[in-house]
């Protein structure tokens, strides 16, 4: 029952943060670039959820946003499952109790995410690629979302603890050594 | 967690600090006056006391002692001044309705010739490295894909996908966007691509090597491509680019829709 709740509490969540990407970062922005917060949310649930979620949520919402937004799907799809299933291999490797280690897999996922994003449609539509301003945005993306998740960090954290509880249980390893 | 609570949150103001400076400081005018405002607000009390301080000292004080009357007038007052509040709400969402529909007007009446369907922009793009908008009309609606998208100003983009109630157009400002155009001075074809870092301006390419661009040049559409009708405005030229070699030159056109701030459009049905 607790499973089924947590899922709803993150649909819910993905909605919030839907409405923050589509609403709020329209206009609170460094320089005209918003955050992504769909990278650091199925990191999250990569790292803290059970094995194939974090992939799941990733091609789940990854679906959503190519069906809204993009020309071609599947794009996102990938991309974002990439994220979350890197999420869990992380999640066997490194100490999720770091908050440095933290923000370098936020850091790192994100440039992944938007890399494929931008030359998957560099090769599928043709755009005109323009290395220098995407290193521009990204660079600045990238510590939007860095500022943002040391902003929620304590929050993800203690979330997650209680989502890995339920989800792993007696799994769970890493934090009693 | 952190190591020590305090600490952390402490960390935490800090970064939110940080991160509403950034913002702020980092987007101009608009961020700019806000801040400016709340700096006032929080400054100008003390202004207004040390100014009155001042006048008192030197004589020039016009205090009265009547509190009990100035008491009541600043109740009335603030009777009033709440009635004209709701007053001016009011006001305020007439005159946006007002402009919203004076908006359909204009665009109808300027492309009379084209049959069109209005429509507002309901989303927008949340990615950085595309701009595409979500318009409120779709299949019910008699809108396909490929047909043209127009504002007030000028062009818009193109209908990529739609569904029955929406449809996904991709903005000449995208990076995967070409538009053939022609220049006000010239019969000559040049391509407008869109690019990555400005909702407000476009890359014009292939400009013919004996061609001399003006500023402020007027570009439109050329009708080739089979997407944009001819004779659609797109923007001006803002800036001539030259490179070592001629062919490789090229022209920063301002577009005349602002992207930013586009709200309402026109589908072209026919």
């Amino acid at each position: 029952m607790k499973k089924v709740l947590i899922h709803i509490e993150l649909i819910v969540i993905i909605f919030v943060i839907y409405f923050l990407q589509s609403n709020f970062f329209n206009w609170f922005t460094i320089s005209g670039i918003m955050p992504n917060l769909f990278v650091v949310f199925v990191l999250f649930v990569g790292l803290f959820a059970s094995k194939m979620m974090g992939t799941i949520y990733g091609m789940v919402i990854g679906l959503i946003l190519d069906v809204l937004f993009r020309q071609k799907i599947g794009v996102s799809f990938i991309a974002l499952g990439l994220v979350g299933f890197l999420a869990t291999i992380f999640d066997k490797n490194f100490s999720k109790d770091s908050r440095m280690t933290i923000m370098l897999m936020v850091a790192g996922l994100t440039v992944l995410y938007e890399a494929i994003i931008y030359f998957a449609n560099y090769f599928v539509l043709g755009t005109t690629l323009e290395i220098i301003p995407f290193l521009k945005i990204l660079l600045i993306e990238v510590i939007f979302n860095l500022l943002l998740t040391i902003i929620i960090y304590p929050l993800l954290q203690e979330y997650g603890y209680y989502m890995e509880n339920e989800f792993k249980g007696n799994k769970i390893l890493t934090r009693y050594f | 967690m952190y190591r020590n609570h305090k600490t952390g949150i402490i960390g935490i103001i800090i970064t939110v600090i940080v991160l509403i400076l950034i913002v702020a400081f980092s987007n101009g005018e608009n961020n700019a006056s806000f801040f400016e405002n709340v700096a006032s607000k929080l400054v100008m009390p003390v202004q207004n006391g040390l100014t009155y301080l001042k006048n008192k000292i030197s004589g020039n004080s016009t205090f009265f002692t009547d509190i009990n009357k100035l008491k009541e007038e600043n109740e009335e007052l603030q009777a009033k001044n709440s009635e004209l509040e709701q007053s001016l709400r009011e006001l305020e969402n007439i005159k946006t309705e007002n402009e919203m529909l004076k908006g359909y007007m204009n665009l109808t009446e300027k492309y009379g010739e084209y049959k069109t369907i209005p429509a507002y922009v309901i989303n927008k793009d949340i990615s950085n490295y595309s701009k595409t908008i979500i318009i409120n009309v779709g299949k019910n609606d008699g809108i396909q894909e490929n047909m043209t998208v127009i504002a007030d100003e000028g062009l818009v983009g193109y209908i990529v996908s739609v569904t029955d109630t929406t449809a996904k157009v991709q903005t000449i400002v995208d990076t995967a966007s070409s538009v053939s155009a022609t220049m006000s001075s010239t019969d000559e074809s040049i391509v407008c691509k869109g690019t990555l870092d400005s909702t407000k301006e476009l890359k014009a390419m292939y400009i013919p090597t004996d061609y001399n661009i003006i500023q402020g040049d007027s570009i439109e559409t050329s009708g080739l491509g089979g997407i944009y009708p001819k004779g659609i405005h797109i923007g001006t030229v803002k800036q001539v680019e030259a490179t070592k070699n001629v062919t490789d030159r090229y022209a920063v056109i301002e577009t005349a829709v602002n992207f930013d701030k586009l709200s309402t459009v026109l589908v072209i049905t026919n």
